[in-house]
């Protein structure tokens, strides 16, 4: 296992994520709540520096709501700065894309300090 | 880092410029020599330069400098500056917006940033100015465009050797239009004449603009056809009617570029000027057989309509050039190369990018088409380079 000290819990705050080099991979690690998620800083459509994007939420209507438009997950969701191609920050997919989903790690916590492995991909859902 | 010798047209001294090109590096763009694109030559065809009407202003006669210096005291949108880039954009602004908007203001920054992407030359069309077709008065147009083309010598070509410019033609004043073309033209800084297509009227095509077509190919310049995000009541920008950019944005740019190819056919350009290089920019490319196809079906019906045309509109078509970007980006990769046989362009698609706007292409998406190494070879930047009369750069370790 090769773990990478990100920093204390409270080093990291919602909607600031901190960057670690392990070699040529560029990871971000961002909070949500009182979790954390970690992904590659490339962008699967031209491999674009997606983690340095905003954060902000997205619009969407269904059936359910009547296909009026509503404005959903906010905090939620990362946009690449190079073409806005839209991710969610909590599974790395895609939102309503083609199976792209972002380059994750696992991210653990002890003592209070946050670390990434960076050997293995993240099971994430 | 590619390093370029031995260029064949003849050049003008860089002279003592260095100091109107200073500039800096914006931190966009991420170092992507792990990728492999380091080694290939690379031309694009499509580079945007942040033109505001102050920057112009210097260039421009009076009374338009007057103006130029009045509209830069005025608070900017995006590309939107009225009476200097009017885009009559009606949508409200939106959470999202702006969050990949971005403008290269010097040449430094500039090849700061095609380097980045291992582009190794960049052709060079303004920001703010592709709006420029829909002015009414002749005056101003004409004004513009040659501050327009004078700046763009003096603070961007004449400051980096691997960038190239597009003289600017006026659709409003044919004449200056043509007079710019051969002024510019005569400069081995420009390699070809920027046709805006956003809003103008007639369609090029139409024989008001034999001169620029006459112009162009006195010059052997390509005269390349660029479209921009408009609503305007000609054609085909009457699209107020339509609620998102999503559907507005292709009708501006491919829909817009079939307009004038329609034009440009009907009226028997292709055939009249006949050493004329006709380039399309910004459109992608799939829309091409579309075209050809189409138009060989009316013209085998009604002969009569283009009387000039030697052979069906297809034969033409063929022999013009159309950019790449924005690249289609179909599930299957080799439905793209499919698509490009499909009009024989292996000789005839040319890579572009439209850095730094919100829809350019890395050259690694065009890469991505199967072809053979040869033909990414020609369309990455020799075909480019052979069109615009560059000589074969030389890259070195």
């Amino acid at each position: 296992m090769n773990r990478i000290l990100v920093g204390s819990v409270d080093d990291i705050q919602e909607g600031h994520p901190v960057f670690v080099r392990s070699g040529v991979l560029e990871i971000a690690v961002f909070r949500l709540g009182d979790e954390f998620r970690a992904y590659r800083n490339r962008c699967p459509h031209q491999q674009g520096p997606v983690c340095n994007g905003t954060i902000t939420g997205t619009q969407v209507a269904t059936a359910s709501s009547g296909w009026v438009p509503e404005w959903v997950r906010e905090g939620r969701v990362l946009l690449c700065r190079w073409h806005a191609m839209e991710f969610d920050l909590e599974t790395g997919e895609r939102i309503r894309g083609r199976g792209e989903r972002l380059r994750s790690f696992p991210v653990s916590v002890t003592d209070d300090q946050v670390f990434v492995d960076v050997a293995s991909r993240s099971r994430l859902k | 880092m590619p390093i370029l010798t031995g260029l064949l047209r003849r050049r003008q001294s860089v002279g003592d410029l260095q100091s109107s090109c200073s500039g800096y590096s914006s931190g966009w763009v991420v170092d992507t020599k792990v990728l492999g694109l380091e080694d290939l030559l690379i031309v694009d065809c499509d580079v945007h330069v942040h033109d505001p009407p102050e920057a112009l202003a210097p260039f421009a006669d009076m009374p338009w400098r007057r103006s130029m210096e009045h509209l830069g005291g005025v608070k900017q949108r995006y590309l939107d500056i009225p009476g200097y880039a009017t885009s009559l954009n009606i949508d409200p602004p939106f959470p999202n917006d702006g969050v990949n908007t971005r403008h290269v203001t010097t040449s430094t920054q500039m090849r700061d940033e095609l380097d980045a992407m291992h582009i190794d030359i960049g052709v060079l069309f303004p920001d703010n100015l592709l709006r420029m077709a829909v002015f009414p008065q002749t005056d101003y147009a004409a004004a513009l465009g040659r501050a327009y083309n004078a700046w763009l010598a003096e603070k961007w070509v004449r400051c980096d050797r691997r960038l190239y410019g597009a003289v600017l033609a006026v659709p409003q004043d044919p004449e200056d239009a043509a007079d710019q073309i051969r002024k510019y033209g005569a400069m081995e800084d420009f390699v070809g004449v920027y046709l805006p297509v956003a809003g103008v009227r007639p369609l090029w095509g139409d024989r008001v603009y034999d001169p620029i077509y006459e112009a162009a190919s006195e010059m052997r310049l390509p005269v390349m056809l660029h479209s921009v995000g408009l609503i305007h009541p000609n054609f085909p920008f009457n699209v107020d009617h339509m609620t998102s950019r999503m559907t507005r944005h292709p009708i501006q740019h491919e829909f817009a570029l079939m307009a004038n190819l329609f034009s440009m056919i009907g009226s028997g350009l292709p055939a009249r000027f006949p050493e004329l290089d006709i380039v399309f920019t910004e459109g992608g490319i799939s829309w091409v057989p579309y075209v050809m196809w189409r138009l060989d079906k009316e013209f085998a019906e009604t002969p009569a309509d283009a009387p000039m045309l030697e052979r069906p509109p297809s034969s033409y078509i063929k022999e013009m050039y159309f950019c790449t970007q924005p690249i289609e980006e179909p599930d299957r990769p080799s439905d793209l190369a499919t698509m490009i046989d499909l009009f024989d362009g292996r000789d005839h698609v040319l890579f572009a990018s439209d850095w730094p706007h919100h829809d350019f292409d890395h050259p690694r998406a065009v890469m991505r088409v199967p072809f053979e190494a040869e033909v990414k070879r020609k369309i990455m930047g020799e075909t480019a380079l052979k069109l615009f009369g560059i000589s074969r750069p030389v890259t070195t370790a």
